[in-house]
């Protein structure tokens, strides 16, 4: 029996397939100037571009797009096209591009784990990525920022207009062992956030507790990243105003009841409750049972992951009324010259006329983020150190400097009151540097 | 219905005797026209396949024009008859990070996979086979797959991490940076650390509960798969001790080494971080599917298969059926807790929310869609499902919208893709896609039998 | 076990000890939560009466879930998976019904939510009982024949199609109902107040319990029900028609899965696209509790389910609090799987474990 028919079929595929693969080897990849390549439309948009030529870069959004935030995360990505489009497309020399990427599955109505880790491995390895708008949630930044920091042309900026979980910057009371620096393994900074960190907020919500003369406090906390980070801020800083907190528990986002949880409450004779976490983990449905087993005389605080508003007057109703939530950030009305200018006119380009709070700081952060490119000489380790040099004078938030943590040092909070089915600002605290840090 | 005579058969019989027809009429052909048949099917599958993407359709020929090879080869080497698939999968995946960029986009299905998610289908891959043991060998139903993916993402992360910050343990591993603290050892290491710690916890999990008949093993199984994550969520705060960090995750999670390079930076444009991770990935679902077979053709796989077939006769004819059960268990649990903690290695995070119930149902679906029992169709279920979910259907929905201007948004949709998927597999083609012949022949044992109520009765 | 000693002449002390750990361990067990209840009573008498309350309420809704379960299983020894979410189909249809079509809502007159509540009722139980049927027809009777297996991968299947309508119906976030039942109380025990919801709730549920054993038990139809569930070829050769007596069953059970919907949407005031799949497993595990294929038994295990959710949330000495809830049911449900799998009502049968 001849050999050779056997061998040469062998040799014959071994040699087609291997010419396959080393021919069609290395191609792909972005070519000369002018050629960024985009992200995978299975998580991210398409490049939005309207100036001449070709995109070189990319800027990129990470925020969750289904579920009940998605009216106030969708403007977020309209803020930053408006701001793109202001600036002609251009940063420096180069022209820019942007993506707007969904962090968040339809089932969840919210961040995913899976989708975050794969969305930056995306950044990481598309070299055209040149900066990153987000996260919205600090579970999700979690993931994404250290992903960044050890890519591949060295770390990658990020800006945040939303996270305000205060490991991610620095440490601290309520914070976990290692961080921050757990999510800088390459030991460059490449993370900064436009707003005020969960230390903050819960100091100003224990201001604005101690100003409304309330006396024994409950806090609940959804067992979530977010949720009990801000909730043990704010017994910390209840704690150093010597104001007492009867009880701190969590509550089951998959309960269908919560009438025992409120009774827990009512024993230990709260007059006010704080619900630290988010609305979408079944926030309608625990107001509603609290207001009607502690009787609408309660005082209900909630930071802000009970916005966007309507989202709360839609699942608890009245029960809602007269409910504080804050918001790290001011309220439109407040804001400087630059940032109603910011207001009237992209309000106008929306249909509904409404300007959320967050796409201010969408906007915000996109006009920082395409200044460091600017300022940089175009590679995205240098986008990232100029990144935390940032220095804002009068832009759309005011006035403000990040510091070496990536924080910025501008840190009002807004308390909101829920009126008639509306939200109304109640009041703005800056609570003083040594209830933070003290 | 059919077999009744004409005038008996109620004026709706035509419509629902549609689903028995053509298995009716398949049954009906004898062989040769069976094989003429079957090439007709090949071909249109070849066809289509040409038509979304000729890259495909050209494997999926090369594939199948393989077994023509077979008369070429000597009968000295016959071992290589069974080769020449596997060879050439083997050669087209290891390539495949080469050539997967000039590839163009499939029509409906978009861009092929990207590396990254060329690693995750290799995971949910090594995942399933592992059910495939458990479901597929043994027929023991396993609702909650999910707790063994989750016990092996945590001990990746408990040992390669600064989740243990008090400790400072260093055990080959790459690329951690001198004044890290915590443990950190080999992530190849933790891998088969991963594997026994938890085989152990499947083997604890299944003493008290292997028992239980099919279904109630189901349920129990469930809820092991609904307590873990729950515990995961709940850890930072056993007792005061905080072992898994709660809901914050344990994050990031040190990467595998090799020789130096250490794979979250990668080294160069070659060896760049996802292909090695995609480059690592493949000799363990070898190894994976090697086990498998290796055991399915063994003295315990042979028992798996008795008492899948009929417990009782099985323990008559001598099977040692807890022991059994239990090593089934344990294997299972075995190849999940690697991919659980090689998965989480990728992500360098671990998180309780990733883990519920969807989970297991999807791996579920994945064995069998592929046909439980077989691996090579497991492993095709795993990787085509696993696609779907990471990019397939948000392009699905993408290139859809693109064509027909409408809004659907695809992913809103899955839980029902999958539902379908699973329920269509079991009325249709319970064996799946590509069955053993000794599952078809179990399913459809008796199916096919008149029972004796089907018969109408004149009276209630 | 202890009557066996007694026959026997022998102590009881090697009564215990032939009986085997699992009895005694169970009752010390139980004699451990009898004294924690005891100690909460004794020290926060309002708060448990008020806690015991809501959970004998959110135990009755359990109740009628389970009810369905646990006659598709003792027709059939099917968990149907599906049955959960047929429930949250019927919230959804109650809710889509009494809001859009015929408009109630918090200010409708009595006399309208009457009607307009007894009108969704009939709508709901119609819808859910048909989804049932058809379900069982499609999906389950092909594989009447097929292993054991088969029909309950194939419920999974259709759990996860009934979630996707609706999550594209619902949403992913929970969807407030109006309330449409007076707010105020009908009475007041040591400060606690108890809703208008709560009674409907009890005052539905018991008759239905009633109605449906006089079914399985008095008619001609329960009779041939019962038949079945023992043994479907002899019944088939007494001349019952199973497959129609299948479909009835299934019928009966989504009518139920309708009112739990609805007296669920009325209650919790709020409906979510994954309350069937959570509830479901809750309410199976009553079933199991209880004795699966005992109708009195899913109520009473209900009941005591939903009692120990509320008094896990709700006490305040040494109570693990609600992050340990789903754990807990769902231990409880392992352990009674393990130790005593017919149930507190049922009957051990050789297969039994």
């Amino acid at each position: 029996m001849s050999r050779s028919p056997f061998l040469a079929a062998l040799i014959g595929l071994t040699a087609v397939l291997a010419l396959l693969a080393a021919g069609c080897g290395g191609g792909g990849g972005g070519g000369g100037g002018g050629d960024a390549k985009a992200l995978p439309a299975s998580s991210c948009s398409d490049i939005y571009y309207q100036g001449d030529g070709n995109p070189d870069a990319i800027i990129a959004s990470d925020l969750p797009l289904q579920g009940s935030g998605r009216s106030q995360t969708v403007q977020m990505g309209e803020a930053i096209k408006f701001v793109l489009k202001q600036h002609n497309f251009k940063a420096g020399d180069l022209n820019i591009g942007y993506q707007s990427c969904d962090d968040a599955t339809a089932q969840e109505g919210a961040w995913a784990s899976e989708k975050c880790s794969a969305n930056a491995q995306a950044y990481a390895q598309n070299t055209s990525v040149i900066g990153v708008i987000g996260t919205f949630n600090s579970g999700c930044a979690e993931i994404i920022i250290p992903v960044l920091n050890r890519a591949p042309d060295g770390p990658v900026a990020m800006i945040s207009p939303a996270n305000t979980y205060v490991g991610l910057t620095h440490g601290g009371p309520g914070t976990a062992a290692g961080e921050p620096g757990k999510y800088y393994p390459s030991g460059k900074r490449n993370y900064i956030r436009i707003v005020a960190a969960d230390d903050f907020q819960g100091a100003a919500d224990a201001l604005h507790t101690q100003q409304l003369g309330l006396k024994k406090i409950y806090i609940l906390n959804d067992k979530q990243a977010y949720g009990l980070g801000v909730a043990t801020d704010y017994r910390n800083s209840l704690n150093k105003l010597g104001i007492k907190s009867v009880g701190f528990s969590a509550w089951n986002s998959k309960a269908s009841s919560y009438t025992g949880l409120a009774t827990q409450i009512k024993q230990s004779g709260a007059d006010a409750v704080f619900i630290g976490g988010l609305v979408c983990e079944n926030g309608g449905k625990l107001v509603k049972d609290l207001v009607s087993v502690l009787g609408k005389d309660v005082t209900l605080i909630a930071p802000d992951g009970f916005t966007p508003i309507s989202a709360v007057v839609d699942g608890a109703g009245d029960a809602a009324e007269g409910m504080y939530v804050s918001v790290a950030g001011q309220p439109n009305e407040k804001l400087g010259a630059k940032g109603k200018q910011f207001v009237k006119d992209f309000g106008a380009t929306q249909s509904s006329g409404q300007v959320d709070p967050y796409a201010a700081y969408a906007a915000q952060s996109a006009e920082v983020l395409l200044t460091a490119i600017e300022k940089s000489d175009g590679s995205r380790a240098d986008v990232a150190a100029q990144l935390l040099k940032t220095k804002v004078t009068d832009g759309i938030l005011g006035s403000f400097t990040i510091d070496a943590n990536g924080d910025t040092n501008s840190n009002p909070v807004t308390v909101y009151q829920i009126k008639g089915g509306k939200q109304t600002t109640y009041k703005t605290i800056t609570p003083p540097q040594d209830l933070v840090k003290g | 219905m059919t077999e009744l005579p004409e005038y008996r058969r109620p004026w709706w019989h035509r419509w629902t005797g549609l689903f028995g027809a053509p298995r009716r009429r398949w049954r009906a052909l004898d062989d040769r026209q069976r094989w003429q048949a079957g090439l007709v099917l090949r071909a249109v599958l070849v066809v289509v396949l040409l038509v979304i993407a000729w890259p495909l359709g050209a494997l999926v020929a090369i594939l199948m024009a393989a077994q023509y090879l077979d008369p070429y080869i000597p009968n000295e080497h016959a071992w290589a008859r069974r080769a020449v698939v596997p060879t050439i999968i083997a050669i087209v995946a290891i390539t495949y990070p080469f050539y997967n960029e000039s590839l163009g986009e499939m029509r409906l299905f978009g861009a092929f996979p990207d590396v990254n998610t060329a690693v995750i289908m290799g995971v949910y891959v090594i995942m399933a086979i592992g059910l495939n043991i458990v479901v597929g060998y043994a027929g023991l139903l396993d609702l909650g797959y999910v707790a063994f993916y989750a016990m092996g993402a945590y001990t990746c992360a408990w040992l390669a991490s600064v989740q243990f910050a008090g400790q400072d343990i260093r055990i080959g591993a790459v690329g951690v940076g001198g004044t890290t603290p915590g443990i950190h050892i080999s992530i190849w290491v933790i891998l088969l650390v991963a594997g026994l710690l938890t085989a152990l916890i499947g083997i604890l999990i299944g003493l008290p509960t292997l028992r239980l008949r099919g279904d109630y093993l189901a349920i129990v199984t469930l809820g092991f798969g609904e307590i873990l994550p729950q515990v995961a969520n709940n850890g930072d705060n056993l007792a005061g001790v905080n072992l898994t960090n709660g809901p914050n995750g344990i994050t990031p999670i040190d990467a595998p080494g090799f020789f130096g390079v250490n794979f979250q930076q990668g080294s160069g444009s070659f060896f760049t971080g996802p292909r090695l991770y995609f480059w690592f990935v493949l000799p363990l679902v070898m190894i994976t599917v090697f086990c498998s077979l290796r055991l399915r053709d063994s003295r315990l796989g042979r028992a798996w298969i008795a008492i899948r077939e009929d417990e009782t006769a099985a323990a008559a004819m001598g099977v040692p059926l807890m022991r059994t059960k239990t090593w089934a268990y344990a294997t299972g649990a075995f190849f999940g807790g690697v991919a659980g903690a090689y998965f989480a290695s990728f992500k360098s995070s671990t998180f309780p929310n990733d883990f519920n119930f969807n989970i297991s149902a999807f791996i579920l679906s994945m064995v069998i869609l592929g046909g439980m029992g077989n691996v090579w169709g497991v492993m095709f279920g795993a990787a085509f499902l696993a696609y779907l979910n990471q990019e397939g259907l948000a392009n699905i929905g993408h290139s859809l919208n693109q064509t027909f201007g409408t809004h659907l948004e695809v992913p809103l949709y899955q839980f029902g893709i999958y539902g379908a998927i699973i329920v269509l597999t079991m009325l249709i083609r319970p064996e799946g896609l590509i069955p053993s012949a000794r599952r078809r022949a179990e399913f459809h044992e008796g199916v096919a039998d008149t029972p004796l109520y089907d018969a109408r009765h004149d009276t209630a | 076990m202890a009557t066996d000693a007694r026959r026997e002449n022998i102590s009881w002390i090697q009564g215990v000890r032939r009986a085997g750990i699992a009895p005694a361990f169970g009752f010390l067990l139980v004699a451990l939560l009898l004294l924690w209840l005891a100690v909460n009573l004794v020290q926060t008498p309002s708060d448990f009466v008020s806690v015991a309350l809501e959970g004998i309420t959110l135990g009755l809704v359990y109740g009628l879930i389970a009810l369905g379960y646990s006659l598709v299983y003792g027709i059939l020894e099917l968990i149907n998976f599906a049955h959960g979410d047929v429930f949250m189909l019927g919230s959804w249809i109650s809710f889509s019904f009494a809001a859009n079509r015929i408009g109630l809502d918090a200010g409708s007159s009595g006399f309208t939510v009457i009607w307009g509540l007894g009108l969704t009722l009939l709508v709901a139980m119609v819808f859910c009982g048909l989804l049932n049927v058809t379900i069982e027809r499609l999906a389950y009777r092909p594989l009447r024949n097929a292993p054991r297996l088969a029909p309950l991968i194939t419920a999974i299947g259709m759990s996860f199609i009934l979630q996707d309508v609706g999550l594209n119906r619902l949403g992913p976030a929970p969807v407030s109902v109006p309330n449409i039942l007076p707010t105020g109380a009908v009475f007041t025990i040591g400060g606690h107040e108890y809703r208008w919801s709560s009674l409907i709730v009890a005052l539905t549920t018991f008759p239905i319990l009633f109605l449906l054993m006089w079914l399985v038990q008095k008619t001609r139809q329960g009779k041939a029900m019962r038949a079945t569930a023992q043994d479907q070829e002899a019944a088939a050769m007494m001349g019952i028609n199973v497959n129609r007596t299948i479909s009835f069953t299934f019928l009966i059970a989504g009518s139920l899965a309708g009112v739990a919907g609805l007296l669920y949407a009325l209650y919790s005031t709020n409906i979510r696209y994954d309350q069937g799949f959570q509830l479901g497993l809750i309410a199976f595990t009553a079933a199991v509790l209880g004795g699966i294929g005992n109708l009195p038994g899913a109520v009473l295990g209900a009941i005591l389910i939903g009692l120990i959710q509320q008094f896990n949330e709700g006490l305040s000495w040494h109570a693990p609090s609600s992050q340990w809830t789903q754990s807990i049911v769902f231990a409880i449900l392992i352990l009674i799987l393990v130790f005593r799998p017919e149930g507190l009502l049922g009957e051990r049968t050789p297969e039994g474990g």
